[in-house]
C-alpha cells in the first residue's frame, strides 16, 4: 500500500515530463523504434529517451526499473506504465508509438501481468485474512448476544481507511491498542448481556401536563421562541404563580408553544421525565401544529411540523452532552392528536423536544449577553408546535426474564447461574456458546484451549458465570472470531457465507446462510443468487446502504463542516436540510439496487426522493411532511442522479464554499472511477475570492496556462466548473455571492443574526472536457458523463469489489470484470445485475468459482 | 480499586511511521503501532511531561494578546505578569477548534476538538491527555491525573475516553496526595492484581490459540497473524508492568499532606494547591500527564488578592456588559491568573532534574475554550505554552479571521512527548513555527 502514493506521483511526473518533451527527442525515439525486437525492448527504446538515468523524466528511469513481476509491489510500477500507455497519455507524442506497436506492447504486457498475478493469487490467495472493522464487530456482537442496541463501536479505535473504505484487509491492522480495546469492549458487551437482578426493571409511567412540559415556568430563549398558552393567548405562568401561589397545579388548560429547533444554549425537555434504567421507552404526547402571530397569540397551523426527540441528560445547555435523535420523525398535524413513539434512553437521560426545520436561536455574539433575536415574522405567522401533555412509560419489558441475551450466555441456568455440576455445565455451556458464536466450525483443538481456560478459572474458585465469561471473552477476541478468511478451497462454503453477509449486512451470516454453508450449497449459482437477493431485500441491507455510501460517497462527512455563514446565512444550523439530504441519497442508492436501475443513474435520472424541506430546496412543487417521496422531476430540472444531489454537492465542496477543483476531482474519482493523480507537493489550494471580485474561473485560469498543471487539471476542472451553478449545499444559483462587490443583500437569518452579502458575478458553467467535447452547463455535462455507461458500471464493480472482498481490483481481475460488464451490457448495465454478477465471480468466490 | 480520576488506560509504545500510503487516509485517532522494534516497556531516558490548565471563562482578550508578533513583541498588559519568565513561554493567537461552537458548553471539547455538540447526534471523542496516556502512561504509576477546581464533576472534564465517556476530575488535594503517597489497602491491591491475572490468563489462551492456527495459514495470512500475535504479546508485557506498579511501594512524600480547602470562594488558593500537587506528581514521577480544569463557570463569588470578595460570581462577572466595576474585577482576576502561572513556571524552572530544569521537560499549556466570554465567542482562544524544551519568548500569531486548528499545537505536543503522531482531532498538521531550543 505504501508504494501507491509514490507511484501516483511518479506517474504524475512522468506525464508532466513527457508533456514537456521536445519534438526532437520524440523523433529520435521514433527512429529507434523499428529496431525493437521484443515488446520490452520496444518500451525501453520508445520511452528511454526521457525516462533514462540522466533525464529521469517524471522521476522514472526505465533502466533502473527491473522487469520484476514477482510480487504485487514489484508489478505496481509496471501496471502504472501500462495504464498510462493504455489511456494514451504516454507517450506524449502518439506518433512515437505506432498503432500496431501500441497494440502489440499492451497485449504482451497485459498477458505477462495477468499470468504473474494469477499465479500469485493461486499461490497466496487474492488477499490476506481481514480483521472485522469496528462497525462489523459491534454488529456481530449485537446479533450474537441479541442486544440490538449494544453500543461499543466507539470504544474501538477508528479503523484506517484505504481507497475510501474501512474494509481493506491491508489497512485493518492489529495493534496492542486495538487488541486491548477489543478485550475491553467484549467485557462490556458480555456484562450487558448478563442479567443480574431476579426481576426485570420496574416499569414506570411518568406524565407531564401543562406547565410540567418544561423545567421552569419561565419562557426560554425569549418569548417568540417559547411561551405558555391558555385559550390561544400567551400567559405569564411565573407571574401567575407569584400572584396565586396556592392555585392548584399543573393547570391542564395550559399548553406549551414552541417555535424553535434546539441549539446552544437553548433546549427544552419536560420536567421530571427521566429514564431510571437504560432501555426502550414508550412516549405518548398530545400536540398540534400552530402558527404564532404577533402579540403572543397562536392559531391553528396550515401544515404539519416535523419533530423528533433527542436523548440527553437533563443538564442545562452550558454542558455538552451526548445527544442522539431517537424515535424517528413525527409530523405533528394542525388538527392535533395523540402521537406515540418508542425512544431509546440511557439511565438518567431525558427527551428534548427536537422540532425540525425551525429557527435555532443563538445569542447575538456581537451584542450583549443572551440577546436573542428573531428573524422577521413570516406574514402568515410563524410555525411551531403546541404541546398539551406527554407521558413516558418504561423501560419496556422484555418478553421473558432473564432476557434472551442472558440465555445466549447461560442457557436455562437462570439469573445467578447456579449449577449442581459446575464443571460439566461449564463444558456444556462453553461449547454451546461457541457453537452460537462461530461463523464456521471451530476445531476441537481450539475448543479445548478455551475449555482449559474456563476450567482452570473454575478450579481457582471463580464462579461458574465468571469462568464462562472469561472463556467467551477469549473466544470473541481470538483470531477465530476477529478475522474473515477468503474462500479458497472448493469445499469452503463458510467463507462464502461470511463474505456475503459481511458484504450485504455488515454482520455474521444468519442461520439460513450457515445451514446452506454446512450443506455445501453456496457454490451453486442458483442458490447463491437466491441468497444474495434475499439479503438485498432484508431490513439488514440498510446497513450496507449506510456504510457503503458513508465510504463511497463520503456521506460520513456530511455533517462535518458548516457552510461559510457570511455567504450562506440561510443554511445556518439548518440541521433538517442536511439530515434530509442524507436521507435522499441513501434512498436513491437503495432504489438503484433494489429497482435494478441503470448505472447511468449515478449521473442522471428523471426522478428523485424529496420531503418538504428538499422540495423547497430544489424549488419543486411544495410538499408537506418529513417522509421522502419519489417525485418525477420537471424535464428541465438540473436535479436527478447522484451527481446533483444536495448531499453530494455538500460533501464535494470544501466545507465552507464551493471549489470546482475539489468537486471535479471528487466526481472523477468517486463517481466516474477515473481518479486524477495527486497534486504535486507544495502547491496551495485555490481559495475562492469571497470579496466577490473574481470568479473561480478566473482564479483557476493559471491551470490552463502552465502546461504542467494543465495536463491533469484539464481532466477535472471543467467538470467542477459545470457544477458551479450549485451552491455549497446544492441549491441552484446563477450568480456567485461575495462580501464586497455586487448588489448587497441584508437581513436577519433564522438564528437571529444580521447578515449582509452581495450578489456578485454571474456563474458561467460552460466548459470543454479533455477529449474536446464541450458543454454549456450541467445538462450538457450530464449528457457527456452518462454517455459512457460501461465506465460508470466498471466503477461500481470496482467499488463493490473493495467493499465485498477487502482487496481492490487486481490486474488479474480485470478480464473477469470486463466479462461481467459484457454480460450486463445488453440490459444497460443495471446496478443489481452488476452486484449479483460480482457475487458469482471468482473475484468474490475465490479461484474455484461457482459450480 | 480504581479511582475514577486515574486513567489506567493501557499505554502504547511510540509506533513507527507507516503512513506513507496514498490510498491510506489515516483515520483518527487510530494511531497504532505496527510492529515492535524494541522492548516496549522500557521508558525513554528523558521523561517528557505535559500539564494542561484550562480556565473555562478565559480572560479579557484585549489585555491578553500582544500587538506585535515574533520574538521582539512587547508584552501585553496581562503578559507583563509573566515578564520574569518571558523566555520560557510562547503566546499564541489565532488558534481555535474549527466548528466547536456553543459558548460555555465547549469546555468539554477543549482537549478533544469534537464539534457539533448541538447537532442531531453528538458524542465526544478521546482527549489529548488520554491519547497520550495510551502511549506513555505505562512509564509511571498513574497513566494520567485529571484534576479540577470548583468543578462540576459529573458534567465537566478535560478527559474523555475513546467513546466519549467523561472521566471525572479529582478536586480534593488531600485525596490526591493520599493516592500518590500513601499505600492503598491490601484488599484493593489484591483485587486489582486478580483482575490483571485474569486478563493475563485470557491472553495466554489467545497466544496458544494463534500458534495453533498460524501453523497452517498461508503466507499472506501469516503476516496478518504475526501482527495479531505481536499485539497479544505486547498487551501481556504491559500487564506485567501494571502488576509491578501494584506491588511496588509508593514514593516517600517529600512534604506533609496538604490541608483541604473546602470553600469555593478560595478559587485561587485551590488552584495553587492543585498546581503544587501537579508539580509534586512530576517531581516524584508519579505521572507525566496532568490536566486541570478551573471551572470558573461554576465558581461563585470568590476572593481576590487583598482579601476582597468579588461582587458577582465568576460567570456573572464575565458578562460584564462593559460595566466598569465588573470589568475592573475581571482584570484583577486575570492578572492574578497570570501571577499564579508565573509562580508555577518559576517553580518548575527552579527544580533541577537530570542536569536540566524540570520545566525543560514539562510542557505547561494554559488556555481557555472561550475567546471572549462576554459574547460567548469560541474563536481566537488565549493560549500559552511554557517549557518543554521549546524555543520560547515569542508571540506566534495566526489569522484572526481564519483560525488555525488548536489541534496542530496538540500534535506538536504529542510529538514532544515522544509519540509519533502526525494527526490528532481536527489537526491539519503540526505547528512548525514552534522550534526546539
Amino acid at each position: 500500500m505504501k508504494t501507491v502514493k509514490t507511484l501516483f506521483f511518479i506517474a504524475f511526473l512522468l506525464m508532466v515530463g513527457m508533456a514537456a518533451l521536445k519534438n526532437s527527442d520524440a523523433q529520435s525515439a521514433v527512429a529507434t523504434q523499428s529496431s525493437a525486437t521484443t515488446p520490452l525492448t520496444l518500451l525501453r527504446t520508445t520511452c528511454g529517451g526521457c525516462h533514462n538515468d540522466t533525464t529521469r523524466a517524471g522521476g522514472l528511469d526505465l533502466k533502473a526499473l527491473p522487469f520484476d513481476l514477482s510480487s504485487v509491489a514489484a508489478r505496481a510500477p509496471w501496471v502504472e506504465i501500462y495504464d498510462r500507455i493504455q489511456k494514451r497519455e504516454m507517450p506524449p507524442n502518439s506518433a512515437s508509438l505506432s498503432e500496431e506497436n501500441w497494440q502489440a506492447l499492451l497485449k504482451w504486457l497485459g498477458k505477462a501481468f495477468s499470468d504473474a498475478d494469477r499465479a500469485d493469487v493461486l499461490a497466496n490467495g487474492r488477499g490476506p485474512m481481514r480483521r472485522l472493522n469496528r462497525d462489523e464487530y459491534e454488529q456481530n456482537l449485537r446479533d450474537l448476544l441479541q442486544l440490538p442496541h449494544l453500543d461499543i463501536r466507539d470504544m474501538l479505535p477508528e479503523d484506517r481507511e484505504s481507497h475510501h473504505y474501512n474494509k481493506v484487509s491491508e489497512a485493518l491492522d492489529m495493534s496492542r491498542v486495538q487488541l486491548s480495546a477489543y478485550l475491553d469492549a467484549t467485557e462490556v458487551a458480555l456484562q450487558q448481556a448478563m442479567a443480574t437482578s431476579d426481576q426485570p426493571p420496574t416499569v414506570a409511567r411518568q406524565k407531564a401536563v401543562g406547565e410540567q412540559l418544561s423545567v421552569g415556568r419561565e419562557t426560554t430563549g425569549g418569548r417568540e421562541a417559547m411561551f405558555w398558552v391558555r385559550d390561544a393567548k400567551g400567559v405569564d405562568l411565573a407571574a401567575e404563580k407569584k400572584a396565586a401561589p396556592n392555585k392548584p397545579s399543573p393547570d391542564p388548560t395550559v399548553e406549551m408553544a414552541l417555535f424553535r429547533s434546539p441549539g446552544w444554549p437553548y433546549g427544552i425537555f419536560p420536567r421530571g421525565i427521566v429514564a431510571q434504567a437504560t432501555g426502550d421507552y414508550r412516549v405518548r404526547f398530545s400536540a398540534r401544529a400552530v402558527l404564532q402571530i404577533p402579540g403572543f397569540v397562536i392559531k391553528p397551523g396550515n401544515k404539519p411540523v416535523p419533530m423528533t426527540f433527542r436523548s440527553r441528560k437533563p443538564t442545562n445547555h452550558d454542558i455538552a452532552e451526548d445527544t442522539r435523535s431517537t424515535g424517528g420523525i413525527i409530523d405533528v398535524q394542525p388538527e392535533g392528536g395523540v402521537y406515540e413513539t418508542t425512544v431509546r434512553l440511557n439511565a438518567g437521560q431525558t427527551i428534548e423536544y427536537g422540532l425540525l426545520g425551525l429557527p435555532a436561536p443563538q445569542p447575538d455574539v456581537k451584542g450583549m449577553t443572551a440577546a436573542y433575536r428573531f428573524a422577521p415574522f413570516p406574514a402568515d405567522g410563524h410555525p411551531g408546535i403546541a404541546f398539551q401533555w406527554l407521558e413516558m412509560e418504561g423501560p419496556l419489558m422484555p418478553a421473558a426474564w432473564p432476557p434472551p441475551s442472558h440465555r445466549v450466555l447461560f442457557d436455562d441456568l437462570g439469573v445467578g447461574v447456579k449449577s449442581q455440576q459446575p464443571a460439566a455445565d461449564a463444558k456444556r455451556l462453553l461449547r454451546r456458546f461457541i457453537k452460537l458464536a462461530e461463523r464456521e466450525p471451530v476445531p476441537e483443538e481450539a475448543l479445548q484451549s478455551f475449555e482449559k481456560l474456563v476450567l482452570s478459572r473454575l478450579e481457582r474458585g471463580a464462579t461458574l458465570a465468571e469462568s464462562l465469561l472469561a472463556g467467551y471473552q477469549a473466544f470473541l477476541c481470538s483470531d477465530l472470531f476477529l478475522y474473515l478468511r477468503e474462500p479458497q478451497r472448493v469445499d469452503d462454503h463458510f467463507a462464502i457465507a461470511q463474505r456475503l453477509s459481511h458484504f450485504l449486512t455488515d454482520s455474521r451470516p444468519d442461520a439460513a446462510l450457515l445451514t446452506l454453508a454446512s450443506q455445501k450449497k453456496l457454490r451453486n449459482a442458483a442458490v447463491l443468487r437466491r441468497e444474495t437477493e434475499r439479503l438485498l431485500a432484508s431490513d439488514e441491507f440498510a446497513r450496507f446502504v449506510n456504510h457503503f455510501t458513508d465510504s463511497w460517497l463520503n456521506l460520513r462527512a456530511l455533517r462535518r463542516d458548516d457552510p461559510d455563514i457570511r455567504l450562506y446565512p440561510e443554511y445556518r444550523l439548518d440541521d433538517y436540510l442536511v439530515e434530509s439530504a442524507g436521507m435522499e441519497t441513501r434512498a436513491f442508492f437503495t432504489a438503484m439496487i433494489r429497482e435494478n436501475l441503470p448505472a447511468t443513474t449515478v449521473i442522471d435520472s428523471d426522478f428523485t426522493f424529496v420531503n418538504d424541506r428538499l422540495a423547497k430546496h430544489y424549488k419543486l412543487a411544495p410538499l408537506t411532511g418529513s417522509a421522502l417521496r419519489k417525485v418525477t422531476l420537471p424535464a428541465d430540472s438540473p436535479y436527478g442522479g447522484l451527481l446533483t444531489q444536495a448531499a453530494i454537492l455538500k460533501v464535494s465542496a470544501n466545507g465552507l464554499n464551493t471549489s470546482p477543483v475539489l468537486r471535479g476531482v471528487w466526481v472523477m474519482d468517486r463517481l466516474m472511477g477515473q481518479p486524477p493523480p495527486p497534486p504535486p507537493p507544495g502547491v496551495p489550494a485555490v481559495e475562492p475570492d469571497i470579496r466577490g471580485a473574481k470568479t473561480m474561473r478566473e482564479l483557476i485560469a493559471q491551470h490552463t496556462k502552465s502546461a504542467s498543471c494543465a495536463a491533469c487539471h484539464a481532466k477535472f476542472d471543467s467538470v467542477g466548473l459545470a457544477l458551479e451553478n450549485f451552491d455549497v449545499l446544492g441549491a441552484w444559483r446563477t450568480r456567485y455571492r461575495g462580501l464586497e462587490n455586487g448588489e448587497r443583500v441584508t437581513g436577519i437569518d433564522q438564528t437571529g443574526h444580521d447578515f449582509s452579502y452581495t450578489l456578485a458575478n454571474p456563474v458561467d458553467a460552460s466548459g470543454k472536457l479533455v477529449d474536446g467535447r464541450s458543454f454549456k452547463d450541467v445538462h450538457g455535462l450530464k449528457e457527456i458523463l452518462a454517455s459512457n455507461p460501461r465506465q460508470l458500471a466498471r466503477n461500481l464493480l470496482h467499488q463493490f469489489t473493495i467493499y465485498a472482498t477487502g482487496v481492490p481490483v487486481r490486474f488479474g481481475d480485470r478480464a473477469e470484470i470486463e466479462t461481467m460488464l459484457d454480460a450486463c451490457a445488453k440490459d444497460g448495465y443495471r446496478v443489481r445485475d452488476l452486484l449479483l454478477a460480482l457475487t458469482q465471480s471468482k473475484i468474490f468466490l475465490g479461484p474455484k468459482g461457482c459450480q | 480499586m480504581k479511582a475514577p480520576f486515574v486513567s489506567t488506560a493501557a499505554p502504547v509504545i511510540p509506533r513507527r511511521t507507516f503512513l506513507r500510503g496514498l490510498g491510506v487516509a489515516m483515520a483518527l485517532p487510530a494511531l497504532e503501532c505496527m510492529t515492535p522494534v524494541f522492548a516496549r516497556s522500557a521508558a525513554p531516558a528523558t521523561p517528557r511531561r505535559m500539564l494542561v490548565i484550562v480556565n473555562n471563562i478565559g480572560v479579557l482578550s484585549k489585555h491578553f494578546f500582544p500587538a506585535q508578533t515574533g520574538s521582539d513583541y512587547e508584552l501585553s498588559p496581562y503578559l507583563t505578569g509573566l515578564a520574569d519568565c518571558r523566555k520560557d513561554f510562547t503566546v499564541f493567537s489565532g488558534l481555535s477548534h474549527p466548528g466547536v461552537t456553543g459558548g460555555h458548553s465547549t469546555d468539554n471539547s477543549f482537549l478533544t476538538s469534537a464539534r457539533g455538540a448541538f447537532k442531531a447526534n453528538f458524542r465526544n471523542t478521546i482527549s489529548l491527555d488520554q491519547f497520550a496516556a495510551e502511549h506513555i502512561g505505562l512509564y509511571t504509576r498513574f497513566a494520567s491525573l485529571n484534576l479540577g477546581v470548583n468543578i462540576e464533576k459529573a458534567n465537566r472534564s478535560l478527559s474523555f475516553t475513546r467513546d466519549g465517556v467523561l472521566l471525572p476530575a479529582e478536586d480534593k488535594a488531600p485525596a490526591l496526595f493520599q493516592k500518590m503517597f500513601v499505600q492503598g489497602d491490601a484488599a484493593a491491591v489484591q483485587a486489582q492484581l486478580k483482575r490483571l491475572e485474569e486478563r493475563g490468563s485470557i491472553l495466554d489462551t489467545l497466544q496458544a490459540e494463534t500458534k495453533r492456527f498460524s501453523r497452517k495459514a498461508s503466507t499472506t495470512d501469516k503476516a496478518r497473524l504475526d501482527q495479531y500475535f505481536t499485539s497479544v504479546r505486547e498487551v501481556e508485557e504491559r500487564l506485567q508492568t501494571a502488576r509491578q506498579w501494584e506491588t511496588r511501594p509508593k514514593p516517600i512524600a517529600p512534604q506533609p499532606a496538604p490541608a483541604a480547602i473546602e470553600e469555593d470562594k478560595y478559587f485561587f488558593e485551590k488552584t495553587e494547591l492543585m498546581l503544587s500537587m501537579a508539580q509534586l506528581a512530576f517531581e516524584t514521577d508519579s505521572t507525566r500527564i496532568v490536566t486541570l480544569m478551573l471551572d470558573a463557570f461554576k465558581t461563585p463569588v470568590y476572593r481576590l488578592e487583598g482579601q476582597r470578595n468579588t461582587t458577582d460570581s465568576y460567570h456573572g462577572l464575565s458578562h460584564h456588559g462593559f460595566d466598569e466595576k465588573k470589568v475592573q474585577q475581571l482584570e484583577a482576576t486575570d492578572r492574578q491568573q497570570m501571577a499564579v502561572l508565573n509562580r508555577l513556571i518559576g517553580s518548575l524552572a527552579q527544580k533541577p532534574e537530570g542536569g536540566e530544569r524540570l520545566l525543560d521537560r514539562t510542557m505547561v499549556l494554559y488556555g481557555s475554550n472561550m475567546g471572549e466570554a462576554n459574547i460567548h465567542d469560541n474563536t481566537n482562544l488565549p493560549i500559552i505554552l511554557a517549557g518543554g524544551g521549546f524555543k520560547h519568548g515569542q508571540h506566534i500569531a495566526f489569522k484572526r479571521n481564519n483560525n488555525t486548528p488548536l489541534c496542530n499545537l496538540f500534535v506538536t505536543m504529542l510529538q514532544r512527548l515522544g509519540i509519533e503522531a502526525n494527526a490528532f482531532g481536527s489537526s491539519t498538521g503540526a505547528l512548525t513555527d514552534l522550534k526546539m531550543a
